[in-house]
């Protein structure tokens, strides 16, 4: 067990860390280089920068987009990010190891914020999954990847808040450490792969959006003739 | 996938699995990642990639000379593929030369700090202006497709001439120092391989094996990119490439003739073993295939002859480089982190030329089908939005993704262990042994210099002239020998000893007797030794003692020596040789070694003496012996 442990912190840890970091910046290229290509080819050359960065910082802080249909969801959302973003990062015992092994260390949670944000981003997580099996119009457009990440993204939460609290044998201990362990890297792993990428393409996205949907003004009518519907209202 | 698609995506892998370890090469150091040792301090990086490679890459200037010098305007088709595998096979070299010795940083000193009798220094400034010659030979054919920077191209193109020949010169030079190099190794390197004409084997064998290279590059793009090979055409460079190669293996068997070395290849020992496999492949099968006319233009020749050629050479290359040298540490096998950046930087050289092969107009003929070219730009098809044949970004996903997977992977497997040297080992060194003549030799190798005492007595003024070199001596003592206070080998050495001071033996002193009471007890505030010892130092002694750390037995007898030497050989007509080396260092003392020690341990293989008896133990000296 220990040994498998091990081999979980060393390398198994540094190779998803690595595919995540990688693979990131391997997206964000892949990305850019289409996007590149496909302005090259664009008969339009005209692009929206504004527009784009405008979206990518509202995106950001989705208040204003959907604070007015969703406002529960919208900030769960919200909060769930933030602590699914600060807990790992700014956990001391988290530092520690960082320390460890390469030698560098950075400001940390105090330990009871630590736990609280931990229970609640549990708490948010299943919330959100409530609220998106609870709504017909998002399970329409939810795939499985989008019930099954809120699940997999607190299995860590879970695991790691039990291996700091709670007094447990020296058995389940390591199993769950290695529950822990072994989940935090699958979702590294996967990261670069999968729905969460969007952590990095947001903006990317936005950008594809300002290049491919654009309709000049006054082009309306323009459209309604190749549609063969002149006169019909936009 | 196609097989172009499938071997890049190989190539990637490895790529990515080397960067990885190249980054933890240069993050934790040589010892993280390679067996190399003080010992064996050259490794696959060398014998692989830069000695053999450099070879490889020797074709840049024997066909560019070919094809512009003599003239042989069938053979320019290739001339692009030529220049772009030697600019790749440098720039391999280079690589993993970067590798090895880590501080890319400093990869321009050789530029402002000339070490002018360093065979490596000649080596390090060909390599790089032959780099700047290949770059500049090779700059218009990207320029091609671009259409911009005309001008630059045109300029190159009008003088390229002048680059080849310049190519030739420099090549010429730093292919055959780079065997002058290994003339330092008469003791090291195996008899088989050792020669007096190693920059002229060097140079041949570069000759010979350069358009093997490029017949051997020529035929792989074919296979790849389904091209019909040029056979007759081919043919005609090998057969030139195999009378230089039989010359290569002639040179060689007339010269271990003559030196009535041939015997050593059939005494059955490993290094026999492995000459006669060498030989063969390298040298007797590819001549004996490219002889045939038959075979020569046959397919299968050319690529059995190509290779056996390429790795005979290269074989011959890492044998001189590392397999045979003399290895006085463990048996080096490198690590796979090793191996990896070797492949690697290869693979990425592979990457690099395929990548040219696909971008640029390699071919001087036209393919049958211009589109089928692998050069060929895809078409895009506005009103149906899809490329019309392959696009150049076609397989970009797969290659980054398993590049990022095997460069991960790579992190993942490497030891982040930062591995020290222990330094280097104390050696005590022994005292000149001997009579009028004493025979210096500290580490007891056999090598020394007989030092004439006497002579220099009688030279410098007699008894009077003692404290001319000797400065220093033990107490109640006259004239102590050298190694007494110098006794490490390579290592400086404490005079003092405190332990032995403040014990028994030494008298059992009390702190106060060198240390002041109402000071801190240090070596700085403590009295010094010609305070006690007052017959310490001898009077006019003329090499005055600055510390207690006596400088190593080699520093310190070349320090007092060397001096002197080059005053007198500048004052004394006729004497300049004193300055030199060889004056002291010149032959090999045997008569200073006891009888038929010299003949009993000298290893027939190498010229060398392994270490005589008197190493291991007893105090027989050479006179007495004798």
């Amino acid at each position: 067990m220990e040994a498998l442990l091990d081999f979980a912190k060393g390398p198994l840890f540094r190779f998803s860390f690595a595919v995540m970091i990688l693979g990131l910046v391997r997206i964000v290229v892949l990305d850019i280089w289409g996007a590149v290509n496909a302005y090259r080819r664009a008969g339009d050359k005209k692009l929206d920068w504004n527009g784009a960065i405008r979206n990518t910082l509202h995106w950001l802080f989705p208040v204003k987009h959907v604070f007015a249909r969703r406002p529960v969801y919208s900030l769960l959302s919200i909060f769930f990010h933030i602590g699914l973003i600060v807990v790992p990062i700014f956990l001391l015992a988290h530092i520690q190891l960082w320390k460890a092994g390469i030698g560098l260390s950075w400001w940390s949670l105090p330990p009871v914020w630590a736990d609280t944000l931990t229970l609640a981003t549990i708490g948010f997580a299943l919330a959100l999954l409530i609220g998106r099996m609870g709504s017909a119009g998002a399970r329409y457009l939810s795939r499985k990847q989008d019930y099954l990440w809120p699940v997999m993204l607190i299995i860590p939460f879970i695991t790691g808040y039990f291996c700091a609290n709670v007094v447990l044998g020296a058995g389940t201990y390591q199993l769950l450490m290695l529950i822990h362990i072994l989940s935090g890297e699958l979702i590294l792993l996967l990261l670069p792969f999968s729905k969460i990428a969007h952590c990095v393409l947001m903006p990317m996205s936005q950008f594809v959006v300002a290049l491919a949907w654009k309709f000049p003004a006054r082009v309306d009518d323009e459209i309604c003739t190749t549609l063969h519907k002149k006169g019909a209202p936009v | 996938m196609n097989r172009v698609k499938t071997f890049k995506t190989i190539l990637w892998a490895i790529t990515g699995l080397a960067v990885a370890f190249g980054a933890a090469r240069m993050i934790f150091g040589l010892g993280a990642v390679s067996n190399l040792s003080d010992a064996t301090p050259w490794g696959i990086w060398k014998g692989l990639n830069v000695v053999p490679g450099i070879a490889l890459a020797a074709g840049g200037f024997v066909v560019t000379a070919v094809i512009y010098i003599m003239r042989r305007e069938e053979f320019h088709r290739y001339a692009k593929i030529t220049v772009l595998l030697a600019f790749l096979g440098y720039i391999t070299a280079a690589t993993a030369l970067v590798a090895e010795l880590g501080l890319p940083w400093m990869v321009w000193h050789p530029i402002i700090y000339w070490q002018h009798h360093s065979a490596l220094f000649e080596v390090s400034w060909c390599v790089m202006l032959y780099l700047t010659v290949l770059f500049l030979e090779f700059l218009p054919t990207p320029l091609e497709s671009t259409g911009s920077l005309a001008a630059i191209r045109r300029f190159l193109t009008k003088y390229k001439l002048v680059l080849v020949f310049l190519g030739v010169m420099i090549s010429t030079l730093h292919q055959s120092s780079l065997g002058t190099m290994f003339l330092i190794t008469p003791d090291k390197l195996h008899g088989l391989w050792y020669s007096s004409l190693l920059p002229i084997l060097f140079f041949v064998s570069a000759v010979a094996v350069g358009p093997l290279m490029l017949i051997l590059a020529v035929l792989t793009i074919s296979a790849l990119y389904r091209k019909p090979i040029e056979t007759d055409i081919l043919a005609k460079l090998a057969g030139a490439s195999a009378i230089v190669l039989g010359l290569f293996g002639l040179i060689r068997l007339i010269d271990l003739a003559a030196n009535g070395k041939l015997g050593l290849a059939f005494d059955g020992s490993g290094s026999a073993v492995v000459f006669l496999i060498e030989f063969t492949i390298g040298v007797l099968l590819p001549v004996a295939i490219l002889s045939v006319k038959r075979l020569r233009r046959s397919q299968a020749g050319l690529w059995v002859a190509a290779i056996a050629g390429v790795m005979g050479i290269g074989l011959h290359r890492a044998n001189i480089a590392g397999i045979q040298l003399v290895h006085t540490g463990p048996t080096y096998v490198p690590t796979i982190y090793e191996i990896g950046i070797s492949l690697g930087i290869i693979s990425a050289a592979i990457l690099a030329f395929l990548f040219c092969v696909e971008r640029f107009r390699m071919w001087e003929t036209p393919w049958e089908d211009p589109r089928q070219a692998p050069e060929a730009a895809p078409e895009f098809d506005r009103v149906a939005d899809v490329w019309l044949g392959t696009p150049r970004i076609a397989g970009r996903t797969v290659y980054s993704l398993v590049f990022i997977v095997a460069l991960a992977a790579g992190l993942a497997i490497v030891s982040t262990d930062r591995i020290e040297s222990s330094g280097i080992k104390e050696v005590r060194a022994v005292p000149a042994r001997g009579g009028d003549t004493l025979f210096v030799d500290g580490n007891l190798d056999g090598y020394g210099v007989s030092f004439a005492h006497k002579a220099h007595v009688d030279r410098e003024g007699g008894n009077a002239s003692c404290s001319r070199c000797h400065h220093m001596s033990l107490p109640h003592d006259q004239q102590s020998g050298c190694a007494t206070c110098h006794s490490g080998m390579y290592t400086a050495a404490d005079v003092f000893r405190h332990d032995w001071h403040a014990g028994p033996d030494g008298g059992n002193l009390t702190c106060n007797m060198c240390h002041a009471t109402d000071r801190e007890r240090s070596a700085e505030s403590a009295k010094t030794c010609d305070e006690c010892h007052k017959d310490l130092i001898p009077t006019n002694a003329q090499i005055t003692v600055k510390q207690y750390m006596a400088p190593s037995y080699t520093d310190a007898m070349h320090g007092v020596c060397i001096q002197c030497h080059e005053q007198k050989a500048q004052q004394l007509a006729g004497k300049e040789s004193l300055a030199r080396c060889a004056t002291c260092h010149g032959q090999r003392q045997t008569e200073y070694l006891p009888a038929g020690v010299y003949e009993q341990f000298r290893d027939t293989s190498f010229n060398r003496v392994i270490t005589p008896p008197m190493a291991t133990g007893g105090q027989s000296d050479g006179k007495d012996a004798e």
